[in-house]
């Protein structure tokens, strides 16, 4: 019986690290072209996007690890499938919600960069000759 | 733009109040708070035609903006209200913020009564 559960375990942890890796890996390699939109600096937006991806490696992989025990343990094949899929349903969950967290925070920082350069909503109704300060 | 000199209504006791508020904030351009007819506003614009009743922005180009369009370019200034001032300068909202401008514009006295009590 404990051998359902000790396996369920391995292949929760591999599949669940290996999604992590997936969607960190997705993020570094998509993020990227909205921070250097950003920030307009190539080596600050790697360094940002870096510490992103760390942040979001640390969050899951805590997440996965402490979620690891709870939960009815199996005792057949067919409880070791139902534990294994709730288990790997709320890690999609998790990472779904980070990713989403992650491009929103994106999509703000260049809503921002683009505020900084947007021209003024309008226009002077007259001008001045002089100007003395 | 750099720089904005706003001219207030110095009569107006909710308008002195108010202009602390902009100081306050972060800024992507530059703002100076003058009592609108004052002897500095005058002698920094000298062919500025006066309108004590009304705010008025100046930037530092020489462009004159008066009633709404001077309310939208104070937000436009501010760092947190920019995007407040992108949508209220957009035709489809513009109306709105030209109730609004002019309710707040035409209320200043009383809501001045108000906090002064």
């Amino acid at each position: 019986m404990e051998a359902y559960t000790v396996w369920t375990y391995v292949l929760y942890l591999t599949v669940s690290v290996m999604l992590t890796v997936w969607v960190a890996r997705t993020l570094h390699r998509n993020g990227r072209v909205f921070l250097v939109d950003v920030f307009r600096k190539e080596d600050l937006a790697d360094s940002v996007n870096h510490l992103l991806v760390v942040g979001f490696y640390l969050i899951n992989i805590g997440y996965v690890t402490l979620a690891l025990k709870y939960g009815t343990k199996p005792t057949n094949f067919k409880e070791a499938i139902e534990f294994f899929s709730t288990k790997i349903g709320l890690v999609l969950l998790v990472l779904g919600a980070m990713h989403f967290f992650n491009l929103a925070v994106f999509a703000r920082m260049r809503k921002r960069a683009m505020l900084r350069h947007a021209p003024p909503p309008v226009r002077p109704g007259e001008y001045l000759g002089e100007v003395i300060g | 733009m750099k720089k904005l000199t706003v001219l207030y209504d110095g009569a107006c006791g909710f308008c002195v109040r108010c202009r602390w508020w902009p100081a306050k904030q972060p800024k992507f351009v530059e703002m100076e708070c003058r009592p609108a007819g004052s002897g500095e506003a005058r002698r920094a614009f000298p062919a500025l035609e006066p309108k004590p009743g009304e705010l008025t922005v100046v930037d530092d180009d020489g462009g004159v903006y008066r009633d709404t369009d001077a309310f939208i370019v104070c937000l436009y200034g501010m760092q947190e209200y920019r995007e407040w001032s992108l949508r209220f300068g957009d035709p489809l909202w513009k109306p709105f913020a030209r109730g609004l401008f002019g309710a707040l514009s035409y209320g200043r006295r009383g809501i001045s009564k108000v906090l002064d009590g």
